[in-house]
């Protein structure tokens, strides 16, 4: 194991032991065996920045490096943005610990030194964010390394495995040149996405959202308070943003799309498809802090001559979020509200029980335009996990689930 | 009608952006204006009259050329001024300068524990019952997070400042030799008078201001196209601290200075700058004034020092962590706040003086790295890309910065060699 403390300033020698430089910084090509140190950065003092590819390295250790061909077949330094260089683009920067589910800032880079086919290669084993890479960061060039080894290590140490380690790059281009994906942030619970998004800035936040595939951006937005969502939204082409919040639940939808300038909002409607941008629209009409406005349409519905066992089949048949399905309601013809039955209550009746015999006693529901608050009093009085919303003739236009309401109860507070 | 309305509608809009980015200047300025702020405007304006008031208007000047250069900075990138250094100048810069701030940021908060045993002083009360209970009042209202209401109580108690505007009108000043002293500059050239001029600057613009305000600026998600609100909000902050500054030294200088005993020693001595608008009570109204702008900066100050520190060297850090998720945050801030509590109990006040003055003197060496720093960063062009300081702007920064780096350096060096300036 080598550090990149140890490794900075390295001197390097030719292949006659002609002195060319000492180590600026490594290059990796993350194209092409992504953990091989592919290049290496030399300071000449009289050439400027010279670089060394893998297969021109003889040997290497603490102490210096050797080449095997002569100072005159070294190539000057070309800069590639396709590379990542460690000192520029990893030391110091912020990283995604995928493993962790956190945002962490890098100390130190651990290596390993390989012999292959005659030469040495020098590949990238971990991260190091622990307390003992920052001593070294300290003490680097204060003293020997051997004594700096004896020092630091005592401490705790703390390492992410390279293949676990997230760059954050803000600027989309160099992030293909790259070949950064999040495809294993993607992984995670949208909750630990949201939580990493809340620790980058405004541009990582932006390149990370996205790089995101749509439905896990929705997902992870939903989870970040609706300002940031706005900000994030605002700033990413409006086709991304439209295709996203398609993939949120309509009351979420509708919360974002009001915080956006009206201008904005306008447009991502219009490149919403018609259906979902149709539904967020009548969320949009209503006040904000009404029922109207925490309410989702995404529920189940059957008709009030329907069974238990019709109640399932609309079940299995129903896309939106599974938070919606605690209740079935029932309506008339008229798509008046006459009942709500608790899933549960239809799972254990016999598959040919009428719904309307299951139906809870008394119905509640609230009208679209009472007070958000009324509703968190409905909730908390009845133990609801979801609640109907009518307006003035009972009709039925949506619900209110529990998670909403928990969400409306921790904003205010 | 409709247009009327719309107008009005665009107005409001204005307003409410206004609103939203409002905040992070006019509260750093208000942090500003701590106890050792308001005693050096007293001392200044008790002591020498209004001949120091011509300095408030560079002092302003230089005061929004940096805030404004780190705004741009929290806005363009998002990101903390130690995050900034910490990824542009690798981690021993980072560290030495964090150790730098922290020992700066624990001599400021002695002096606001020191404020807050000398308002309450006034009252009758012992510095052994206040101070803790400040302490604990401080500690609990950041842990328990309810911080931001309270922060809001004391930006509406920084009302008390407009007792100096009135104690000055009552006080019937010499406006108009006020107002000249102001434009038109003089000098002494006598180490006190030069160490009263280091001292005013010094208070004014302080490091960690440029870290809380850029901190400040990115939490609360100021977005580009909204900068200049906030630009504005950086610069009636910087003037107000100044406004407020003018007041106090011409109230002292209308009051104390006329008089001729112009020492001023403790807050009785100060209080009497209000007297000409509260009588007898002018005492009292010093004193609340002055625990209310302690205990506002003791909230703020150890609270943003370890929220910078860990950030800068990568450490876990947020007050809604818990304590075994983020402890050298907590232990940190807890020691700013014990340790700085524990001197101004234990030690007597010329046993405090190394303490301020080696703050100062981290304060010192400290504000050049970071104004320079900031200096380099704003003229970055893949950090702030069109957002990059022009050329003109570049200049005066420069000179400014040249100026302040003289007079802190002076200080610095005053402090450790006291009687030792020309003069």
């Amino acid at each position: 194991m080598i550090y990149f403390t140890e490794l900075q300033n390295l001197p390097f020698y030719g292949v006659k032991g002609e002195f060319l430089g000492e180590l600026e910084d490594l290059c990796v090509d993350p194209g092409n065996k992504a953990a091989r140190v592919a290049s290496y950065l030399v300071r000449t003092p009289h050439k400027g920045i010279q670089c060394i590819t893998y297969s021109q390295i003889q040997s290497l250790s603490v102490r210096a490096g050797q080449t095997n061909v002569p100072r005159e077949e070294v190539r000057c330094y070309a800069p590639d943005e396709g590379l990542i260089r460690i000192k520029k683009d990893v030391l110091d920067q912020q990283i995604i610990d995928v493993n962790n589910r956190k945002v962490v800032r890098v100390n130190d880079v651990d290596f390993d030194i390989e012999p292959t086919d005659g030469h040495s290669e020098l590949r990238i084993v971990a991260v190091n964010v622990g307390l003992a890479a920052a001593v070294r960061r300290l003490l680097q060039g204060t003293m020997s390394k051997h004594r700096i080894r004896l020092i630091t290590n005592g401490l705790p140490n703390r390492t992410i495995q390279w293949e676990f380690v997230n760059l954050i790059e803000s600027d989309p281009a160099r992030r293909v040149k790259l070949r950064i994906s999040y495809d294993r942030l993607a992984e995670l619970h949208p909750a630990d996405i949201a939580d990493i998004l809340k620790d980058l800035s405004y541009n990582e936040q932006k390149a990370v959202i996205e790089s995101l595939d749509d439905e896990t951006a929705a997902h992870a937005l939903s989870e970040i308070p609706t300002k940031m969502q706005a900000d994030l939204l605002e700033s990413i082409p409006t086709e991304k943003a439209a295709d996203i919040v398609e993939e949120m639940p309509p009351d979420e939808a509708a919360d974002v799309l009001n915080q956006l300038s009206p201008e904005t909002s306008a447009e991502v409607l219009a490149d919403m498809e018609k259906d979902e941008a149709e539904e967020v629209r009548e969320l949009l009409a209503f006040e904000e802090n009404t029922a109207g406005s925490m309410m989702t349409t995404e529920y189940v519905v059957v008709h009030e001559s329907a069974t238990a066992e019709g109640a399932i089949e609309a079940l299995r048949n129903f896309e939106g979020q599974v938070e919606a399905v605690q209740q079935i309601f029932i309506i008339d013809s008229e798509t008046v509200l006459t009942g709500a039955v608790p899933i549960g209550r239809i799972v254990l009746a016999a598959s040919t029980t009428p719904l309307m015999e299951l139906a809870s006693e008394p119905l509640i529901s609230v009208q679209a335009q009472q007070s958000a608050r009324s509703v968190v009093d409905l909730f908390h009085k009845y133990n609801l996990m979801s609640l109907p919303v009518v307006d003035e003739e009972r009709h039925l236009l949506g619900i209110v689930t529990a998670d909403d309401v928990l969400e409306h109860v921790i904003n205010r507070k | 009608m409709t247009v009327k309305l719309k107008k009005f509608r665009n107005f409001g809009t204005k307003l409410l952006i206004f609103g939203a980015v409002l905040g992070p200047g006019i509260i750093t300025a208000n942090v500003d204006n701590d106890a050792g702020g308001i005693y050096t405007y007293s001392v200044a304006g008790a002591k020498y009259g209004f001949s120091l008031l011509w300095t408030l208007i560079p002092i302003t000047v230089a005061l929004i050329i940096v805030q404004e250069m780190v705004g741009r900075m929290g806005v363009v990138t998002g990101k903390g001024l130690a995050d900034l250094i910490r990824e542009e100048y690798g981690f021993r810069t980072t560290f030495i300068l964090m150790v730098l701030l922290i020992i700066c940021n624990y001599g400021n908060t002695v002096s606001e524990f020191a404020g807050l045993a000398s308002g309450v002083s006034v009252f009758h009360m012992s510095r052994f019952v206040a101070v803790p209970l400040g302490a604990i009042f401080v500690w609990l209202l950041v842990v328990k997070g309810s911080y931001r209401y309270v922060e809001k109580v004391f930006l509406a108690a920084c009302v008390i400042y407009l007792a100096y505007p009135v104690s000055c009108y009552l006080s019937h000043p010499d406006w108009t030799s006020a107002l000249v002293s102001t434009i038109k500059p003089s000098f002494q050239f006598n180490s006190n008078y030069l160490y009263m001029v280091i001292g005013l600057v010094g208070t004014t613009i302080a490091p960690w201001m440029q870290f809380y305000l850029q901190s400040a600026v990115v939490e609360k998600g100021v977005k580009i196209k909204d900068y200049i609100y906030s630009r504005m909000d950086v610069i009636v902050g910087c003037i107000m601290t100044d406004v407020v500054a003018f007041f106090i030294i011409v109230a002292c200088a209308a009051t104390i200075y006329v008089t001729g005993h112009r020492d001023i020693k403790d807050a009785a001595d100060a209080a009497v700058a209000l007297r000409p608008l509260a009588g007898h009570a002018a005492s009292a109204l010093f004193a609340v004034g002055l625990v209310n702008a302690s205990l506002f900066s003791a909230s703020i100050l150890p609270l943003a020092t370890a929220y910078y520190v860990c950030e800068g060297l990568g450490l876990e850090s947020g007050i809604n962590k818990r304590f075994n998720e983020a402890p050298a945050f907590y232990w940190l801030y807890t020691s700013l706040i014990f340790l700085g509590m524990l001197a101004v109990l234990l030690l007597s006040e010329d046993q405090q003086v190394p303490i301020i003055l080696l703050s100062q003197v981290a304060n010192g060496i400290l504000l050049p790295f970071v104004v320079i720093f900031m200096l380099q960063l704003t003229n970055r062009e893949d950090l702030m890309g069109a957002y990059k300081n022009s050329r003109a702007f570049n200049i005066i920064a420069w000179i400014t910065c040249i100026v302040m780096i003289v007079l802190t350096a002076l200080l610095a060096v005053s402090s450790l060699l006291p009687g030792k300036l020309p003069g």
